[in-house]
């Protein structure tokens, strides 16, 4: 071991740390108002099979081959190479992105699913039974009490999410894992660079948890303080 | 009451409701004037949860008319209408639900499930729903606890938010869902308490309860239900001393044993 390589790797890959948040963020964004639309198209039939099949398809495939087969298939398909998708789905960062998004949006979906199942059926008859309009219910009180008891799931999905982003490296990407195999096919140090990486994601995900259990403890008191 | 020609608070006519096969309510008429204090007792399938459930339309019946106030509504099977929805909404304005198993809002204070209703439904000013909100609490014995979460208090002090909290949207009349039968006997009296003084205050009011000797004491109107019908109506006197109907009287007589 080398204290002057490990820092030196070590910055290197902080580097790639950006790109990192940058695609767990934007994913995270797109990819929730994606699985509320999801979310919202459950109210019919119709819209509910199509919503079932989205999840079903990409909880059930894995993401490097949806990452893959946006990248590579598309590209392959002469309509899309002559439309202005072109702009966008010739950069590995969109592919990447895209994949991301429709992935954490079938994800988020299905947690999102299970927390509005599991607001108590009563806050809902008690917002009826005072005249609520059905929107302002969805408002004021099965929406916070849903994302309330989301927020655990979700929590862990933004963890999956952020260590999800390191298969983007095989599309070229340079976010910390891609920096980090870069380095070891030059070096062949693969056990301290990779370690290195480990340690980042690690921090990373520690950083999530924290905001979460803090989040947590903000937003549903009555779980965690006494009574005044 | 003084005036006879007065309309009445709450007004069933011929209500019929189903679950599937099942006929639960079989042609219900009842009214209920200002001031009247109306309990419902039954055994359990008799149908009185349900008829309750269906002035506020929590059920929707398969027929029948229920007017509160100015709002009426035809039923007729077939799916509401817009204006039957509003409708609804404006007969659920007009009255105050308690239910059996309180129904918080868990991620609102005590205080903030009391003003909930008249600022965000009714549009009332948050300051002056939050004033009459706490003496509503200090009536209810609660006022020490405006600030707590529902998670954090008694089932009798849940219940007592819940009445409160009924009581804020300034009803015409208060329908009780078996208020005390989720709570552990040494806390009821303290949520029949309220109750009674609520009736003292003239309050229009029907309550579905299994406490009997209570119904007695407070009721200017006991009504028996036997499946889906009512089979007794009249002063607690007479109902729980003379019915006419045996049934009625077997009831009664299995209930007052029971409790001795």
């Amino acid at each position: 071991m080398n204290i002057a390589f490990l820092s030196d790797i070590f910055y290197k890959l902080l580097s790639g740390v950006p790109l990192t948040l940058n695609l767990t963020i934007v994913s995270l964004i797109g990819g929730g108002i994606l699985a509320l639309l999801l979310n919202s198209m459950r109210a019919t039939l119709v819209g509910n099979a199509v919503a079932s099949a989205y999840v079903f398809l990409f909880r059930g495939t894995p993401l490097l081959i949806q990452i893959f087969v946006i990248y590579y298939g598309l590209s392959a398909i002469p309509f899309i190479r002559h439309s202005f998708l072109w702009t966008f789905l010739r950069e590995p960062y969109w592919c990447g992105l895209l994949a991301l998004i429709l992935n954490d949006a079938a994800y988020t979906s299905e947690i999102l699913r299970g927390a509005f199942r599991a607001v108590p059926p009563g806050s809902y008859e008690a917002a009826k039974v005072v005249g609520m309009t059905p929107w302002s219910t969805f408002r004021r009180i099965s929406s916070p009490i849903a994302l309330r008891q989301a927020m655990p799931a979700y929590s862990s999905e933004v963890v999956a999410l952020l260590k999800g982003t390191a298969l983007v490296s095989t599309i070229t990407l340079m976010e910390v894992t891609g920096i980090a195999s870069a380095a070891v096919r030059e070096t062949w140090r693969a056990i301290e660079i990779f370690l290195c990486a480990a340690v980042i994601y690690l921090t990373l995900s520690l950083l999530v948890t924290w905001l979460f259990a803090y989040a947590e403890g903000r937003l549903s008191p009555w779980l965690f303080r006494e009574a005044r | 009451m003084n005036n006879t020609n007065a309309k009445p608070a709450i007004a069933i006519k011929a209500l019929r409701k189903s679950f599937g096969p099942v006929e639960v309510l079989r042609g219900i008429d009842l009214t209920a004037k200002d001031g009247d204090v109306i309990s419902m007792i039954g055994s359990s399938g008799s149908g009185k949860s349900t008829l309750l459930r269906c002035i506020p339309m929590l059920e929707t019946p398969n027929s029948g008319e229920v007017t509160v106030g100015d709002d009426h509504i035809v039923h007729n099977g077939r799916k509401l209408s817009k204006s039957d929805n509003a409708t609804a909404r404006g007969i659920r304005r007009n009255l105050g639900f308690v239910f059996q198993s309180f129904n918080l809002w868990p991620h609102r204070t005590v205080l903030q499930n009391v003003i909930e209703a008249p600022v965000h439904v009714q549009g009332r000013r948050h300051h002056e729903a939050t004033e009459e909100a706490l003496t509503l609490l200090e009536k209810v014995g609660l006022a020490h606890k405006r600030d707590a979460w529902p998670a954090h208090l008694s089932g009798g002090q849940q219940q007592r938010v819940a009445i409160a909290r009924a009581l804020a949207q300034r009803p015409k009349a208060i329908l009780f869902d078996e208020p005390t039968s989720a709570l552990d006997p040494e806390l009821v009296g303290d949520v029949l308490k309220v109750i009674r003084s609520l009736a003292e205050e003239g309050r229009t009011m029907i309550i579905v309860t299994h406490e009997m000797g209570f119904a007695r004491e407070v009721s200017s109107r006991v009504v028996f239900l036997h499946q889906g019908q009512i089979e007794e109506d009249g002063t607690p006197e007479k109902v729980f001393s003379n019915p006419a109907s045996s049934r009625c009287k077997e009831f009664i007589g299995s209930h007052f044993q029971r409790n001795r």
